[in-house]
């Protein structure tokens, strides 16, 4: 191999991750980004223009199967330390997107593939014109998707007894259970109030010291308690890409001694495609719920 | 897990590139814990692009095609299953021989499936998709 052909593979990989880096940088710059909403297609027609642009520099290369999967395995993982350089983006947040990422650039690179085989550069043109255009369009259009998780638990406890304990907790000390929170994502781990009443003042504070300040909307002894959420941090990580809008704790007496807890949370997201991260969302709720829910019950059966 | 996919949830073939990314992610998984069938896939590949006026695309439902001229002689997915489609009575004639199987998903059609699992099934899937070619090569005379 000679050095040319050698920095040629090379360039492939550089090249490739400016152009996107660019990309975005101009797209934040113009401010097409609202409200820092992450399109869908910054993590599926970027990754994918990423990989047909680094197999336009090895087109020469009659590179195997296992060496392109290898090389757009590299080029995502570049792609994934350079979103955490200059992005600002979150450890456990570049945990969640890169599968996504990894599809899509082996994705472009195989389309890549193809394309630069047939030397048709009409089509090629036409190819990566498109993309770009579904991206500008994308990313000037308004996104806006919002979804409510809802979990319950069975309590061995009336709710008079277990009331108390929804308004307002002590520490949770249980050690975490979700694999997350295991890796470093803040779990809840107590709540303050400011009064027992409507209107009065609320905090959640998680793991890592964050707080959720909220206001309670509905205070309905023993039956209902709902919260707005009125300021939240702004991480890197995920709370910097989802807007938690309300908490809701219903109390439905069974009538056997033992009480439904319901959990119910509203959440808007702010990283698209929904069919990809709302699977996370809801994850990262229901286990928020539960931690919270189940350090309840202990609580209230003691 | 493929079967279930194709079988189950095959409805979302017909959302653009979406078979294509499935396809991506059976690469991954090969790439991780089952490098060699990427080898042999890519074997089967040589071998079919030494025959003259044969190129590949990518199948539309993730894989690699293989063509004459623009007609599919056959698709190859990640995971190693080999698509032929043939007429009826060829098809019938390779499954009683053993040489091919029904198809994973269309078993009331012209089209096989033969399962690329080790370096023993590179021949005889280059030999299916030499008949199909011959076929196709033959018809366009």
């Amino acid at each position: 191999m000679n050095p040319s052909s050698k920095s040629n593979k090379v360039l492939g990989f550089i090249i490739s991750n400016l152009i996107i880096l660019a990309i975005i940088a101009i797209n934040r710059s113009l401010h097409v980004e609202k409200t820092g909403v992450l399109v869908y297609s910054q993590f599926v027609i970027l990754p994918m223009l990423m990989g047909i642009i680094s197999a336009w520099f090895w087109r020469d290369y009659k590179l195997k199967t296992k060496t392109i999967v290898g090389y757009a395995v590299i080029n995502s993982l570049l792609a994934i330390a350079l979103s955490y350089l200059f992005l600002g983006e979150g450890v456990i947040c570049l945990i969640i997107v890169s599968p996504l990422i990894l599809v899509f650039v082996i994705t472009g690179s195989f389309i890549g593939k193809m394309m630069f085989r047939k030397k048709n550069q009409t089509l090629n043109v036409s190819i990566v014109s498109l993309l770009f255009m579904v991206f500008v369009v994308d990313s000037i259009s308004d996104h806006h998707y919002e979804n409510m998780v809802s979990d319950e638990i069975i309590i061995n406890a009336p709710a008079s007894t277990i009331w108390k304990n929804v308004v307002a907790f002590e520490k949770i000390n249980a050690p975490n259970q979700y694999w997350l929170f295991k890796i470093g994502m803040p779990s809840p781990k107590q709540t303050t109030v400011t009064g027992y009443h409507n209107g009065a003042g609320r905090k959640c504070i998680f793991s890592n010291g964050y707080t959720f300040d909220e206001k309670i909307v509905a205070f309905d002894v023993n039956k209902n308690l709902t919260f707005d959420i009125v300021a939240q941090p702004q991480d890197p990580e995920i709370m910097g890409h989802i807007d938690i809008k309300r908490g809701q704790f219903l109390l439905k007496d069974n009538g056997n001694g033992t009480t439904t807890l319901i959990g119910n949370s509203w959440y808007k997201l702010r990283v698209f495609p929904i069919w990809y991260y709302d699977v996370w969302a809801e994850s990262i709720t229901r286990n928020v719920h539960l931690r919270v829910m189940d350090h309840i019950k202990e609580l209230s059966e003691q | 897990m493929f079967s279930f996919v194709v079988k189950k949830l095959g409805f979302i073939k017909s959302i653009p590139l979406t078979a294509l990314i499935f396809d991506s992610g059976i690469k991954l998984w090969q790439y991780i814990f089952e490098p060699k069938k990427l080898i042999l896939l890519d074997s089967l590949e040589d071998i079919v692009l030494s025959w003259e006026g044969v190129d590949i695309s990518l199948h539309k439902f993730g894989g690699t095609q293989f063509n004459f001229h623009k007609n599919e002689i056959g698709h190859v997915h990640s995971n190693g299953i080999l698509d032929i489609l043939f007429d009826r009575e060829t098809k019938n004639n390779l499954i009683l021989e053993g040489k091919a199987e029904q198809h994973h998903v269309f078993e009331k059609s012209g089209w096989i499936s033969f399962y690329i699992k080790s370096e023993a099934d590179i021949q005889p899937a280059a030999h299916l998709l030499r008949e199909s070619y011959l076929r196709i090569a033959q018809k366009s005379t």
